[in-house]
């Protein structure tokens, strides 16, 4: 969807948190946050920015693996009915990603370890003269793990500017607020010390998220992208005290995440 | 054949055989991490400069660069030493590497005690961890023509490879009619009432040993056996039931190297040969020469000779190994 309006990507990322719910809610419980926060980078990346069969997308945080199932369901990389089955014994399309998920060309449950990867990837194909770019979807409480570090010099050293990182700095980790664990701010000034292109942009705001890949693609260095987001995707439903990394959904969590967000997409609809 | 004792040497033949290799295999890359020349890969570094990728002291990130390389269709070279190659970054091997089944080739330098070191650069476990993953092969030959050989076979065998490296100058114990195989153990010496079984540097050590033990009546045979895993589980069960009394030997730890992998095999075929496990008996070395480390730590000519000895019953005083003293630039086992 190249052409894609700034209209579509909003309703393609209220589509992907109701697919989300849907997927959820199969267990009541699970990596639902992930995709509240996640839901307009995905929109942006699977139905703009990723030239399909050509650029690679790596996932770094499996966790985040039901935002892309429903991106992927959304603009027909992946078969809808697969969807039904997320999560359960012995479905292909599994709550933490793994070797065996279709349609990404890396993914990792040990997290930390999706930049160098990436890197790989995108020195291997520089490597052998193809017109590929590679996109790294990092979270933020990844940036504890030292890995990442090693593979922000190592992309900077060798001007890997095939290299796009979309960072979802939704300010949480499993023990709570990132600041309450190991502070990582300054994430900018970090990444900037790096010697990365670094762009710091509302990450719910799809147009921002567009124009910082646009800017990522023209630029000679690897680009850091931070999309600061709200793991509970900005959503009235989700209590404050939710934990938003893996989300209990109860009956009457999920009736009112429903309804609000098929508000939000009736509205949209509406504009 | 093998040849006698002291060995003459070679210098860097694993960085002479993966150039060669390379060459003719544009899709093969080299990975380092700031040790180029101890690892003999400056000389890929000088000829094929543009497949050559020093990632630095950051071996996590360079395994998993390694995998991102494969999976862009290329064949992986990671060189480091072998404490750096496999415990420092274990998680990554096995998530960006072993399970995906990628063709990386991890090769660790300074097995075992052979590094003076001390215990942060002595590989006393790095087989047992690389064991323990699935999809992996475990090497660790024995002289400069395996690795000569060994380093094709892995570059076209696909999927995750651990290749054991000896450092410095490499005997040269196998004629050039050698065979090495990715699935055969060598019967290097017929069983007898014993069978020395040995990897690695110990393989010299298991040959002087058999020489003294069959000149004082003790009929002893050597297997060698590079590949750890997988265990070439038929000729060593062979070797075994001719001889009666097993006796491995390994510059690793006995836990989860080849006197493990022996072990199980054995048991797993219900034979029940007396069964002695010679390497680094569970504990941390120090620093020192390959000499004082191998005659403390027993993985010298000498110790092997006195355990053979005594499980083969024998209660009069052990023979003593021969005097090998190597000449500059020649190799003897301690």
């Amino acid at each position: 969807m190249p052409d894609s309006t700034t209209a579509q990507l909003r309703e393609l990322a209220t589509r992907i948190r109701l697919d989300a719910l849907d997927m959820v809610s199969i267990q009541g419980f699970g990596y639902l946050g992930q995709a509240l926060s996640a839901a307009e980078q995905f929109a942006v990346l699977f139905g703009d920015v990723l030239r399909h069969g050509r650029d690679r997308f790596v996932l770094s945080p499996g966790h985040y693996a039901v935002a892309f199932y429903a991106a992927a369901a959304e603009v027909g990389l992946l078969d809808r009915g697969a969807l039904a089955a997320y999560g359960t014994d012995g479905a292909l399309l599994e709550a933490i990603s793994t070797e065996r998920t279709p349609g990404l060309d890396l993914t990792c449950g040990s997290l930390g370890q999706g930049l160098s990867g990436a890197i790989g990837l995108a020195l291997g194909d520089r490597l052998a003269g193809e017109d590929r770019r590679t996109y790294a979807f990092l979270s933020d409480g990844e940036l504890e793990e030292g890995q990442v570090w090693e593979a922000a010099m190592f992309a900077a050293h060798h001007a890997l500017g095939g290299l796009t990182v979309l960072l979802d700095a939704n300010g949480s980790q499993v023990d709570g607020p990132i600041t309450t664990v190991t502070t990582i701010e300054p994430v900018a000034d970090k990444w900037r010390a790096f010697s990365w292109h670094v762009q710091e942009v509302d990450g719910h705001d799809i147009d921002a998220l567009r124009d910082a890949c646009a800017a990522a693609a023209a630029e000679p260095r690897p680009s850091m992208i931070i999309a600061r987001t709200d793991i509970r995707g900005r959503l009235q439903s989700v209590p404050s005290t939710a934990d938003g990394h893996f989300l209990k959904l109860d009956a009457d969590l999920e009736r009112a995440l429903r309804i609000e967000l098929q508000e939000i997409a009736e509205a949209l609809g509406a504009s | 054949m093998h040849r006698d004792p002291p060995y003459e040497t070679a210098l860097k033949p694993f960085g002479r055989a993966l150039v060669e290799v390379a060459r003719g295999r544009p899709d093969i890359v080299c990975l380092g991490a700031d040790l180029t020349r101890q690892t003999e890969t400056d000389l890929f570094r000088e000829t094929i400069p543009a497949r050559f990728f020093n990632a630095g002291m950051a071996e996590a990130n360079a395994i998993g660069i390694a995998g991102g390389l494969a999976r862009a269709g290329h064949t992986v070279f990671f060189a480091t030493f072998g404490v750096f190659a496999t415990r420092r970054c274990l998680d990554q091997i096995a998530m960006a590497v072993a399970y995906p089944a990628l063709n990386v080739k991890v090769v660790g330098f300074m097995p075992g005690l052979s590094s003076p070191g001390g215990p942060s650069h002595q590989a006393i476990e790095d087989v047992a961890l690389m064991r323990a993953l699935p999809n992996m092969t475990v090497i660790d030959v024995a002289d400069a023509t395996e690795t000569l050989q060994a380093v094709p076979a892995i570059a076209d065998h696909p999927g995750p490879v651990y290749l054991r490296l000896k450092r410095g100058e490499i005997p040269i114990i196998f004629d050039d009619d050698h065979d090495f195989s990715l699935a055969r153990a060598q019967v290097l010496v017929a069983p007898g009432d014993a069978v020395l079984i040995a990897s690695g540097m110990m393989v010299a050590a298991a040959l002087a040993a058999a020489r003294t033990l069959r000149r004082h009546g003790a009929e002893v045979g050597v297997l060698n056996v590079p590949v750890l895993k997988p265990l070439d589980t038929a000729t060593i069960l062979e070797a075994c039931a001719a001889a009666g009394t097993v006796i491995t030997a390994e510059n690793h730890s006995v836990i989860g190297g080849l006197g493990s992998a022996v072990a199980e095999a054995l048991a797993g075929s219900g034979a029940s040969p007396r069964l002695v496990r010679l390497g680094i008996q569970d504990r941390f070395a120090e620093p020192g020469s390959r000499a004082y480390l191998f005659s403390r730590y027993g993985l010298s000519v000498r110790r092997i000779v006195e355990e053979a000895w005594r499980a083969l019953g024998r209660t009069d005083p052990p023979p003593v190994s021969d005097e090998l003293d190597a000449a500059d630039g020649t190799y003897a086992p301690v």
